[in-house]
């Protein structure tokens, strides 16, 4: 019984911990951005500001659309909180690592990903057309990439469940196999691929031929669209936990004390802080890539994670 | 058994003799299917649950000594419970199906030939004597041509047909072939003393092996054997071409199984390898080609060749785990395969039940002429998505749960082989990767063009949902999509009461998890992985909850047309299913070698065009590359033979004497 209110408990805090940090996280490489290009940039709690005035703004849909169209930002929103509860964040442990691993963590966000794309194509507009068609397909080309490298940060552990592998990587101590680094590299442009940033994407931009995730969801007002922008804050600052936890898992509280939650947190922040800044370096110093570029992109990545694999197994 | 082929062959009468009245004949061929399927049914189940093989006898000629069995074993009895799983959904659907679908001259034709069919695929299932099983795949052959060509007027359906029996033919040749070689080895008809896999040794193995997987590859229409499929599935009405590509490819991978895996011996690191490399080929050549068709039904028969695929990745990963004498691994991958056959059967079922519907309402199989039906036609829609999402490998669907064992049986595989043998098995899961988010960005199109926005056809907007008696049975089977998803450790645990039956395998004595978790243990590593979908509902269902009260001003939206910049929004303005998978068709040219034709017909001015036609294909490589110089070759071949047949007597008695001095030498010769 205490087992599941301590799982329960925790994955309570955990969800809401990071609901509650991922739009911080979009404003801060928002206005890092800005201070690269001598800009002011907007104030840390602008993406607060914006979620709370989506959320109270009235909803328009279209009136082509069936319930498809209201159900996708939902499972979105749904299946990104979900997969956070299989992500170790401060605590060595994952909430809910009892119910799956890494195949189930890039399933349900890929759930999501099919909820809203299916959902793009119901209001007939040819941009939720273009927009689902881009994102499955950029999904598609990043999967295989995306799972290699985590086979080889899971092989190397030994474990396929975060908490595990967590746990595991923090017995062993730092390993600084050149093959983690390889297969640091490879997840870091997944990471990139997968938030929609520039050079694959640019969250900036409306401009019709050259939007990804932003035409996808084009047709979303008030409500509905604040469920996107907040689920897809999450994804990112998920991916860049699951980049921490595989490559960087030192600091994490194996304890339960005051003391080590707060190390923890701090060190969460730092390493994260760290990704963000240089997801900021890639998206200013990059100019985006045209579609048809980011194939090979993606197939360095494939090649990175691969090399990883063979330099550390063979 | 025994009364399930009474059963059946009663069912098959009655048809026939019913022929001139169709409503009574198509009762009775379906009534009489379903009480067949169910009794066949009780008797698989029965086997899974007791572990024990339940033997009998078909046929005995007293005078000859010639006995005929049949052998339920548990791995037959797991093909069967899948064919009875879909066979009893796809005879009820029949039922309103036909009325509309089968003109009524052609009824008995087709009730008769479906019961002829479901029949001869059980028998092919249960047979234990060489002679009947061979009989039994013919059978099988022979009337799926006949439902095959059931529109017979239809040039493409007699083609389908066509192409259809030769393929098959030449892997039924192949298989007479193998069997015969293993049967003069041993001098036996019985499967139990054919496949123990002491019959043949050395170079003969392989050989054999290669005869064996051409005839049974054939079947499970795995690249590149698969030219028929993609014909042949979408010619036949609906509700059959639900059962041919869920059931009866899997007559082709119960061969795979039975022999090539498991009855030649020991298999070879090289014949798992083989399986490996063909079932990815198939797994990613298969999604990619099912991604471009705007045919709904070829769409379906595509993806077809791609869920083969992943069986025979997860059934070659065994052969590999076998041939290293890995037998707990080899327990796992043969399961995962197996486990993808039963989810593999129900989700395609599903699909194909869900296009027949929406082909007879729409009057059109292709998805550019329908969208906006999931207002017309709710529950199909429903249906279809269902089935869809779990196609696509997504968690809490059936889907998923057999991906993630194959998933595991590849990295498990990683972890306990040694030398460079090992690689193929991460490259193997990133391309089963690959395929899973290509089959998802593949049925998001396949969903979204035809079922949502606004009609693209007048046919589409005068659509009307589907009788009750074609929804209850895709109900069925969406549920038993969601059921199996919820709890694949219920699944699991049967399946390791299958492979406990089969030569090598070590399933765990002690699966920990219940029914509703998976667990994979390898060598040395205690928790690899385990998955409990049931426990990913909770906090699904949480953060729904909290999306619907985060978004409550959101339940009173206001209603406003769709933003077409500036423009009318009408069906030409929506995007199509070509558009939808051009990025990807750019990306993989190098596969699909587009073509694309454009024309501009102008009457004053180039830049005023009165009309544009634009035509793109894709080459279909494997027939231009590989079966037209074949089929060439045979053509000249057979002309080159004409000289032989001259038409004159004497040249024929000639022939008849050398033959006779020929068969006279060789006999003289061997004494």
């Amino acid at each position: 019984m205490t087992d599941v209110v301590w799982t329960a408990g925790l994955t309570i805090l955990q969800t809401v911990g990071l609901l509650a940090v991922a739009p911080l996280l979009k404003t801060v490489i928002k206005k890092m951005k800005a201070r690269l290009q001598n800009r002011q940039g907007p104030p840390f709690l602008q993406g607060y500001s914006d979620l709370t005035k989506l959320l109270r703004k009235e909803s328009v849909r279209s009136e082509t659309a069936s319930w498809v169209y209201v159900a996708g930002p939902r499972v979105y929103f749904a299946a990104a909180i979900a997969a956070t509860t299989l992500v170790p964040v401060l605590i060595a442990a994952a909430p809910l690592e009892a119910a799956g691993g890494i195949l189930l963590l890039v399933g349900t966000l890929a759930l999501g990903r099919f909820a809203l794309a299916t959902a793009a194509l119901d209001t007939g507009s040819p941009f939720g057309g273009m927009g689902a068609s881009r994102d499955m397909t950029i999904a598609a080309l990043a999967e295989p990439a995306l799972m290699l490298g985590l086979f080889t940060s899971a092989l190397a552990a030994g474990s396929m469940n975060l908490g595990v592998l967590v746990r595991g990587l923090l017995q062993q101590g730092p390993s600084l196999h050149p093959s983690d680094f390889l297969a640091l590299a490879g997840l870091f442009v997944i990471l990139i691929a997968e938030t929609g940033r520039i050079p694959v994407d640019n969250p900036a931009t409306h401009l019709e031929l050259t939007m990804i995730h932003e035409a996808m969801v084009l047709e979303y007002a008030g409500p509905d669209l604040a469920l996107v922008e907040w689920a897809s804050a999450l994804k990112e600052l998920l991916y860049m936990t699951l980049l921490v936890d595989l490559f960087l898992p030192a600091g994490m509280a194996t304890h339960v004390t005051a003391g080590a939650i707060v190390v923890a947190a701090l060190a969460w922040a730092g390493k994260v802080l760290l990704l963000a800044v240089a997801v900021t370096v890639a998206e200013s110093t990059n100019a985006k890539l045209r579609l048809f570029r980011v194939p090979e992109l993606v197939s360095i990545s494939l090649g990175l994670a691969f090399l990883a694999l063979a330099i550390r197994f063979l | 058994m025994n009364i399930a082929l009474v059963v059946r062959l009663v069912t098959i009468l009655a048809a026939a003799a019913t022929a001139r009245r169709a409503t009574t004949c198509r009762w009775a061929a379906l009534g009489g299917s379903m009480f067949a399927s169910a009794v066949t049914l009780t008797v698989a189940v029965q086997v899974i649950a007791s572990g024990h093989a339940i033997d009998g006898v078909l046929l005995r000629h007293a005078a000859s000594g010639i006995v005929l069995g049949y052998s339920v074993t548990p791995l037959s009895a797991w093909f069967l419970m899948v064919l009875e799983l879909i066979a009893i959904p796809v005879a009820f659907y029949s039922t309103g199906y036909f009325a509309h679908a089968v003109s009524a001259s052609r009824t008995a034709v087709v009730g008769t030939a479906l019961n002829v069919l479901l029949g001869a695929l059980e028998i092919v299932f249960a047979a234990d004597a060489l002679i009947v099983f061979l009989f039994a795949w013919e059978l099988m052959t022979l009337s799926t041509a006949v439902l095959v060509a059931t529109d017979h007027q239809e040039r493409a359906s007699r083609r389908a047909a066509y192409l259809y029996l030769v393929m098959s033919h030449v892997g039924t040749g192949c298989l007479v072939a193998g069997f015969l070689i293993l049967s003069a080895a041993t001098g036996s008809q019985s499967f139990a003393i054919l496949l123990s896999g002491h019959a043949v040794s050395g170079p003969a193995r392989h050989a054999l092996f290669a005869l064996f997987f051409l005839g049974f590859g054939v079947k499970a229409g795995v690249i590149p054997l698969h030219v028929w499929l993609p014909e042949a599935h979408p010619a036949a009405p609906s509700s059959i071409s639900a059962l041919m590509s869920a059931v009866l490819v899997t007559a082709g991978i119960y061969g795979l199984v039975r022999v090539c895996a498991f009855g030649l011996g020991v298999p070879d690191v090289r014949w798992g390898l083989t399986f490996m490399f063909v079932g990815t080929v198939s797994a990613i050549l298969g999604v990619l080609y099912a991604l471009t068709q705007i045919d709904i039904k070829r769409l379906l028969a595509y993806s077809t060749i791609e869920n083969v695929g992943i069986i025979m990745l997860g059934l070659g990963a065994g052969m590999v785990a076998l041939a290293h004498g890995q037998g707990a691994l080899a327990a796992m991958a043969v399961a995962a395969s197996l486990m993808h056959v039963l989810n593999h059967a129900v989700f395609k079922g599903l699909l194909f039940l869900g296009a027949g519907g929406v082909v007879m309402a729409t009057g059109t199989r292709q998805i550019e002429q329908m969208g906006g039906l999931l207002r017309l036609m709710p529950w199909t829609g429903l249906c279809f998505l269902a089935g869809a999402m779990a196609i696509s490998g997504l968690p809490l669907l059936n889907g998923f749960a057999s991906e993630w064992v194959t998933f595991q049986a590849l990295l498990l595989g990683f972890a306990s082989t040694r030398g460079l043998v090992r690689l193929v098995f991460p490259l193997g899961g990133a391309m089963l990767a690959l395929t899973t988010a290509l089959a998802a960005a593949c049925f998001v199109r396949a969903f979204g063009i035809s079922f949502l926005a606004l009609p693209r056809s007048p046919e589409a907007a005068g659509a009307r949902e589907s009788h009750a008696a074609m929804l209850g049975p895709q109900a069925a089977l969406a549920a038993l999509c969601v059921v199996l998803g919820l709890f694949p450790g219920a699944v699991l645990r049967t399946l390791w009461d299958v492979t406990k039956s089969l030569p090598g395998l070590q399933p765990p004595v002690e699966p920990s998890w219940g029914a509703m978790g998976m667990a994979a243990r390898g060598s040395g590593m205690d928790a690899f992985d385990h998955v409990v979908p049931v426990f990913m509902a909770v906090p699904m269902l949480g953060g729904l909850a909290l999306a619907v009260w985060a978004a409550q001003r959101a339940t009173a939206a206001r209603r406003a047309p769709t933003w077409a910049c500036g423009g009318e929004l009408t069906a030409r303005t929506e995007y199509t299913a070509t558009a939808f998978s051009k990025p990807l068709m750019l990306i993989f040219r190098g596969v699909y070698r587009p073509t694309r034709n454009v024309e501009t017909l102008a009457d004053v001015s180039p830049y005023f065009p009165q009309e544009v036609r634009f035509r793109s294909q894709i080459e279909p490589t494997f027939e231009r590359y590989i079966y037209r110089p074949l089929g060439r070759g045979v053509l000249r071949a057979a002309d080159g033979m004409k000289v032989l047949q001259a038409g004159s007597l004497h040249a024929y008695l000639s022939y008849v004497l050398i033959v006779g001095v020929l068969i006279l030498i060789w006999l003289g010769g061997g004494m």
